[in-house]
């Protein structure tokens, strides 16, 4: 019930915002959100940190094999465990956040990696899900703990020095989030005011870089955020628009305002001793798209119109 | 300068003018036991004031305070456990753990309530009782909200669960633990006010003193005079002895039992309370280990940190032996249970884990435990109230009986010495 209203919620919010639309905005009742956010206001990557510089980071690994499971790759590995281990948090409602009746870890992400696992077992309940900070992200895939981090993750060349990613399989974008009385229209009117946002996010360095810069309030999780916000301790909470939406799905006093001020393309991360792994997510991904997957999972969870699915690119 | 030393100059020359005169020597010796008596007399009686005003101290105010700081600590720890089990049972909070999370909060405002009381209001005990009642209302406050947006089903309410948690155990259980810490230092500090050692050795000394005195004042009178006795002297003596014996056995018999008030109730009372406080903190670090879902982190570490630091057998435990066998067998118990919930956990299993962990069964085995230790603590408690009030009989008499008694012998020396210093007139 909560998930349809919160689709419901989050369609509402899209169509009013315009977010989905890629040309132009509906035309809306209330003005304090009638300005369309410009589809991609700047570039999403710090360029400089490419090596070499015109490296895309939305470019992946080709798969070789499609979702073939070769001997002694990670894949049978993991397969031979029963499981498949993936890294990612329990705030991020529609993406990956526990639904309070349940108890279970539902969203986007997890209906991703759900997939993942299917290609796998053929069975997509063989999932261990482990909460992982955004700050440890990348830990975690190194050390060996998870196989893959679904979590919201934007890819960007920094990130790749570390890790290896998937194909984008969400474009998002970095919106502000503020009370329905406030006059704030776009990140800049919120100089040396509190935001908050996630510690080891791109969201939180986005933040660092606007003029004038807003009074960082740093949480671990974007529901903390959201605490923050109602407490009072945050006057705006500042990250990606799909993580932005579910939490005005939550909070009728809510409004998501501004254009997208970044590109925050998500991508899986996974460690770079088993590059076959990022390969066979790879034709996963590539599956989904194609089959109408994808189109299920977004309308599922994001509802409205779904859009094209981001294309895959290749290195 | 010799202005103001000449006339005190002259009273010493006067004084020392007496010793070369029979009667002179006899006036200054009653007048050193008269002065002597008087400040027995005072001595005995502040000794036992202090004696007594400390160890009312420590069994209405040091002992509870202890107890009620302690309870505030575990109350915390406990419901911190009981809110993050409810959070991993999922769906609406079993009102089972409603409950026991109300009655743990309940009773950690009311030991708070009662422990302001007992801290004076500039004191470090007092700031800690004020930012715990500030925190546990704001903690409520946030737990609240959790519990309202849960039934609303909105995921956010998780989010105030953790929070609310953070807040329990980052601020207000270590300000309840330096509250414990300061109740501690005060228990120690009211069985020292209670001995009131520096003094009973200044009353010792007296009474030596004045012993001495009355003696050598008999000597000197058996030498001079044709009488081997003076019988109002040797009253005035034999009531000195008295007052000595009476106050050796006064507080010889306050000094034991304090000791064993210590030994028998206090100590052991205080171990324990710890072994539970430890095990609450393990339950705790436990279902917030699962609430996290990240597997075997901080937390778990700190678990096995504790399990190596609860211990219920020693000296300190001999009067509760048998419970302590039982505590031990239920707290293996319980970690058994433990390792094989962090084995399921561990092992990808986690709804297996969270089912174990928050099962009836599992439940009662803690609960076991915390039952047997609480039976322990109230067993020690009784035995601390039984030797502290026994600690305190006869000093309040003494406060009077002292100072009275050093009247009689004063009297009794007068009336020695009166006749004597007469025969010179």
């Amino acid at each position: 019930v909560s998930r349809t209203r919160a689709s419901t919620a989050l369609a509402v919010l899209l169509a009013v915002t315009g977010l989905t639309a890629c040309t132009e905005a509906e035309p809306t009742a209330k003005p304090e959100v009638s300005v369309a956010p410009s589809p991609s206001a700047g570039p999403a990557t710090a360029a400089q940190d490419c090596d070499p510089p015109d490296r895309d980071p939305r470019a992946s690994l080709r798969p070789e094999h499609g979702t073939q499971i070769t001997a002694g790759s990670h894949m049978q590995k993991i397969k031979d465990r029963g499981r498949l281990i993936i890294g990612t948090n329990q705030g991020t409602v529609l993406f990956s956040s526990r639904d309070p009746f349940t108890g279970r870890i539902e969203g986007f992400d997890i209906d991703m990696a759900r997939e993942v696992a299917k290609a796998i077992f053929g069975d997509p309940d063989r999932l261990e899900i482990r909460i992982v900070p955004n700050a440890l992200r990348m830990d975690r895939v190194e050390d060996g703990t998870v196989d893959m981090v679904v979590s919201t993750m934007t890819t960007n060349c920094a990130r790749w020095k570390r890790v290896d990613f998937s194909t984008v399989y969400y474009e998002a974008g970095q919106r502000v989030l503020v009370g329905k009385d406030s006059t704030v229209q776009r990140i800049e009117d919120l100089g040396d005011r509190p935001v908050c946002s996630v510690a080891g996010s791109t969201s939180l360095d986005n933040l660092a870089k606007v003029n004038p810069k807003p009074k960082m309030v740093v949480r671990s999780d974007y529901g903390a955020c959201l605490v923050a916000f109602q407490l009072g301790q945050a006057e705006a909470v500042s990250t990606d628009d799909t993580i932005l939406a579910g939490m005005a799905a939550q909070d009728p006093y809510a409004k998501v305002v501004g254009p997208r001020f970044t590109e925050e393309p998500y991508a899986i991360a996974i460690d770079k001793s088993h590059p076959e792994f990022t390969q066979f997510v790879n034709a996963v991904l590539e599956r989904m798209r194609a089959d109408g997957t994808w189109a299920r999972i977004h309308d599922r969870w994001l509802g409205g119109t779904a859009p094209k699915p981001p294309a895959a690119r290749y290195r | 300068v010799t202005a103001v030393q000449a006339p005190p100059r002259a009273v010493l020359t006067r004084l020392a003018g007496l010793r070369h005169t029979s009667p002179g020597r006899l006036q200054l010796l009653l007048a050193v036991l008269l002065v002597l008596t008087a400040l027995t007399g005072v001595v005995a009686g502040l000794t036992a004031g202090s004696a007594a005003a400390g160890t009312t101290d420590l069994r209405d105010r040091a002992q509870p305070l202890l107890a009620e700081a302690e309870t505030v600590w575990s109350s915390l720890a406990d419901a911190d456990a009981t809110a993050a089990q409810a959070f991993i049972t999922g769906g609406l909070e079993p009102p089972a753990l409603t409950s026991r999370y109300d009655e743990k909060l309940a009773a950690a405002a009311t030991a708070l309530t009662s422990a302001a009381r007992r801290v004076p209001e500039d004191s470090e005990g007092a700031g800690a009782i004020r930012a715990i009642s500030t925190g546990l209302g704001e903690y409520t406050a946030l737990v609240a909200t959790a519990r309202a947006l849960n039934r609303q089903g909105k995921p956010v309410g998780a989010s105030y669960l953790s929070t609310a948690s953070q807040l329990n155990r980052e601020t207000l259980q270590p300000q309840a633990q330096a509250l414990f810490l300061q109740a501690q230092r005060e228990a120690a500090d009211g069985y020292t006010d209670s001995r009131s050692s520096w003094w009973l050795m200044l009353l010792l000394v007296l009474l030596v003193v004045l012993g001495v005195a009355l003696i050598a004042t008999q000597a000197h009178l058996s030498r001079t005079t044709h009488r081997t006795f003076n019988l109002p002297l040797l009253t005035a003596t034999g009531l000195t002895v008295l007052l000595a014996l009476v106050c050796a056995g006064v507080f010889g018999h306050q000094r034991a039992r304090l000791t064993s008030a210590d030994r028998d109730g206090s100590a052991p009372a205080e171990a324990l309370a710890e072994a539970r406080n430890l095990a609450l903190r393990e339950r705790a670090d436990e279902a917030l280990t699962l609430a996290a879902r990240a597997g075997h982190g901080k937390l778990e570490d700190d678990f096995a940190l504790l399990r190596k630091r609860f211990v219920v057998s020693g000296p300190e435990f001999d009067d509760v032996a048998a419970l302590m066998t039982r505590a031990a067998q239920q707290h293996d118990a319980y970690l058994a249970v433990h390792d094989e919930i962090r084995a399921l956990d561990d092992n990808g299993d986690y709804e297996g884990a969270v089912r174990l962990a928050v099962s009836k069964e599992t439940a009662a085995t803690f609960d076991g435990l915390t039952a047997v230790l609480g039976e322990a603590i109230t067993d020690r408690r009784a035995a601390f109230d039984d030797e502290i009030r026994s600690a305190g009989r006869g000093l309040g008499a003494l406060t009077v009986l002292g100072p009275l008694l050093a009247l009689a012998i004063a009297v009794s020396a007068a009336t020695g010495l009166r006749p004597r210093l007469e025969e010179y007139r």
